[in-house]
């Protein structure tokens, strides 16, 4: 027979398990009681069969012989077993034929075998002493140990009705949760199939309830949520390249149209493929920044991390572009208050700093300056450039970072537009900060933890 | 006449650089697989090695490891399609002498390859002279002819790189590496101002230009005829 499909689960076994356990566990437990339940029982009829012998056997004669018909007249039940025995063995009084031969006289009270029923038929255990009587004879008192078949009965009785329905009950409840379990995973597994189809939208379904399968869903659809954006980032990136490669290779392809046409002589054929070189390398130029982002972004480079002394990188940034800024009439100054290391791929960070002063000189009109400046800002090193130039907006902040935005819409300024990016994402495999304030001016820092 | 042995397993690119190196007055020997340009290679006939890194079912490094186990000293010049900076630098790690991202110019390889071949050697003296122009290395100081020429340290290194290779053609991208120990190339022309600068220092209006720009590919420095 093919079981249901439930009974594979781990929550359904798992409930299984537990329910025998338990049902194990109450079995020793209830032995115990039980065992222990019976042994004082015993003891007690012990002690009382005891107790009567000797009373018995310490009166007169005459009271004796009342005393033990008294016992056996006051006993309904039929538990009491009593005889007194003359020195000879025979019998004065009681309902026992004879003295029976397990007891020891005067010894502890002991099971013995006594005949019941008529004519003594059948036998029953009784716990039964002998005490010797004064001048002679023996006088025998036993009793049933029934009640150890009373605990039979109750201990039975309590074990069936306790433990029969909590073992139900375990194995129903483990049916239950694992039957919502796999309906909750059937759930997933819709959304996911969704997903896995193309719906990127499609996010996993949530009760609003804290149990471990709302969490795993949250956390599952955070995952889902960076998926999606980055997805987007792709998509959009592609139609970026696929826009800023189209420029330059139509340019191309118009000059060399052209150039085939109408070029006359050498040096109109060489001026046509000079511009046609200078398209194509714009063309390659956005390419190669473009990787370079994708391997920084990608890299978990930090073999080639050591401590990097930003005093000396910030001066060799200034010392490559002082030339450039003075032959624009731009000032370029360093200004260091102190000296601190932090720990970085020395040429990245370089790079980082070079392209934001690259684009401040770029972008400061004649007459303006821009300024590098490196100070401790609690326990961070804090790197800062700015310019007198035209800035940017708050809402341009954000976009500048995206790969190909230009701050210039008419898009004259030579440059690929991948600077800044470029220098997100180096700052971001460092894990260190940059902050881009709005104007006067474009303001930007970067700021790293210095190692202790 | 250098002999160079070319490492290529594409055609087309083959033929460009077979032709260009031609010009330039080499040897040139094609190998189009690596296991061809490994044995061209042990042979010890060629005088610089370029080798490209994606060759079909073999690495170019991995030519370049085996010849210089075999204690070849056989300068090698790496090609590679790979965008990636760490790929520079396993490159040359695996004992390759420079290295080029594809694609790249012609004239840049030529000159690269030139410069491979007459690297200067580690040289003791503590002066520098081509023509009229001397360089003083212990001094940091420079003159031409009576002249004596101020310049900034920035300038000096620079100058003492063109001397160490006279009559060379350094490209943007050599200059940028071996002066300014810069791995990428920049958007702005800052080569060309550096170098305007020390020209304007080194050769005044009244006097034979020493540094002369190559254009389209960069800068040599030559004696004045």
């Amino acid at each position: 027979m093919r079981l249901p499909d439930f009974t594979r689960t781990t929550t359904f076994r798992g409930a299984v398990a537990v329910a025998g356990m338990f049902a194990i566990y109450m079995l020793l437990l209830f032995a115990v009681i039980y065992w222990q339940t019976g042994r004082y029982l015993m003891a007690r009829s012990d002690a009382v069969v005891k107790m009567q012998a000797r009373v018995f056997a310490a009166a007169s004669a005459d009271e004796r012989l009342i005393a033990v018909d008294q016992l056996l007249q006051q006993d309904p039940r039929g538990v009491q077993h009593a005889g007194l025995f003359a020195p000879d063995g025979r019998r004065i009084a009681g309902n026992l034929a004879r003295v029976p031969p397990e007891l020891t006289v005067d010894g502890p009270a002991q099971a013995a075998l006594v005949p019941v029923g008529p004519n003594g038929a059948g036998t029953q255990v009784v716990r039964a002493a002998a005490h010797s009587v004064p001048g002679g004879g023996v006088l025998v008192i036993g009793r049933a140990v029934d009640e150890t078949m009373q605990i039979d009965e109750i201990v039975g009785g309590t074990l069936t009705l306790g433990l029969i329905p909590a073992f139900c009950l375990s194995v129903a409840a483990g049916m239950l949760l694992s039957i919502r379990a796999q309906r909750r995973v059937a759930q997933v597994n819709l959304s996911v199939q969704r997903i896995v189809a193309g719906d990127l939208h499609q996010r996993l379904p949530l009760r609003g309830v804290d149990d471990p399968f709302d969490k795993l869903a949250t956390i599952v659809n955070g995952m889902l949520e960076r998926i999606e954006a980055l997805v987007q980032e792709i998509a959009g990136v592609g139609d970026d390249i696929a826009h800023d490669l189209r420029t330059p290779l139509t340019r191309v392809r118009v000059a060399l149209e052209r150039g085939r046409a109408n070029a006359r002589t050498l040096e109109e054929s060489q001026a046509v493929i000079d511009r046609a070189i200078l398209g194509l390398d714009q063309s390659l130029a956005i390419v190669t920044a473009l990787l370079r982002i994708a391997e920084i972004e990608h890299s978990q480079r930090v073999a080639g991390f050591g401590a990097v002394a930003l005093a000396d990188l910030l001066r060799e940034v200034c010392d490559l572009y002082e030339p450039i800024a003075e032959d624009k009439g731009i000032t370029l100054a360093v200004e260091i208050s102190a000296r601190p290391t932090v720990r970085a791929d020395r040429d990245l960070l370089f790079e980082a700093v070079a392209n934001l002063v690259d684009n401040a000189v770029k972008f400061t009109p004649k007459g303006g300056a821009v300024r590098l400046s490196l100070r401790d800002g609690d326990g961070e090193a804090v790197v800062r450039i700015s310019d007198t130039g035209p800035g940017i907006s708050e809402q341009e902040r954000d976009q500048v970072l995206r790969r190909f935005y230009r701050a210039d819409p008419s898009r004259q300024t030579r440059g690929v537009g991948l600077g800044l990016s470029l220098v997100a994402a180096i700052v971001k495999l460092h894990g260190f900060r940059l902050t881009i304030t709005p104007g006067p001016g474009f303001v930007a820092e970067i700021a790293g933890p210095q190692p202790q | 006449m250098p002999r160079l042995l070319l490492i290529e397993d594409d055609p087309e690119t083959a033929k460009a650089i077979t032709a260009e190196f031609a010009d330039a007055g080499f040897d040139v020997t094609w190998a189009a697989s690596g296991i061809e340009g490994l044995d061209q290679a042990r042979a010890g006939q060629a005088d610089v090695i370029v080798v490209d890194r994606l060759l079909p079912g073999m690495d170019g490094l991995t030519i370049v490891e085996a010849v210089r186990k075999d204690r070849l000293r056989t300068p090698v010049l790496v090609l590679s399609a790979l965008g990636a900076v760490d790929d520079r630098v396993r490159g040359l790690r695996a004992g390759g002498d420079d290295y080029l991202t594809k694609p790249f110019q012609l004239v840049e390889l030529v000159a690269r390859i030139e410069a491979l071949l007459r690297r200067p050697g580690e040289s003791r003296d503590t002066k520098l002279r081509v023509g009229p122009l001397e360089l003083d290395l212990i001094g940091r100081s420079a003159r031409r002819g009576d002249r004596s020429i101020g310049l900034l340290p920035r300038e000096f290194r620079l100058l003492e790189y063109m001397m160490q290779r006279k009559d060379q053609v350094l490209t943007r991208a050599m200059l940028l590496e071996e002066v300014w120990n810069y791995k990428f190339v920049p958007r702005t022309n800052l080569v060309d101002v550096h170098m305007g600068r020390l020209r304007h220092k080194v050769d005044e209006p009244n006097e034979a230009p020493m540094i002369h720009s190559v254009r389209g590919v960069g800068f040599v420095l030559r004696a004045p005829a």
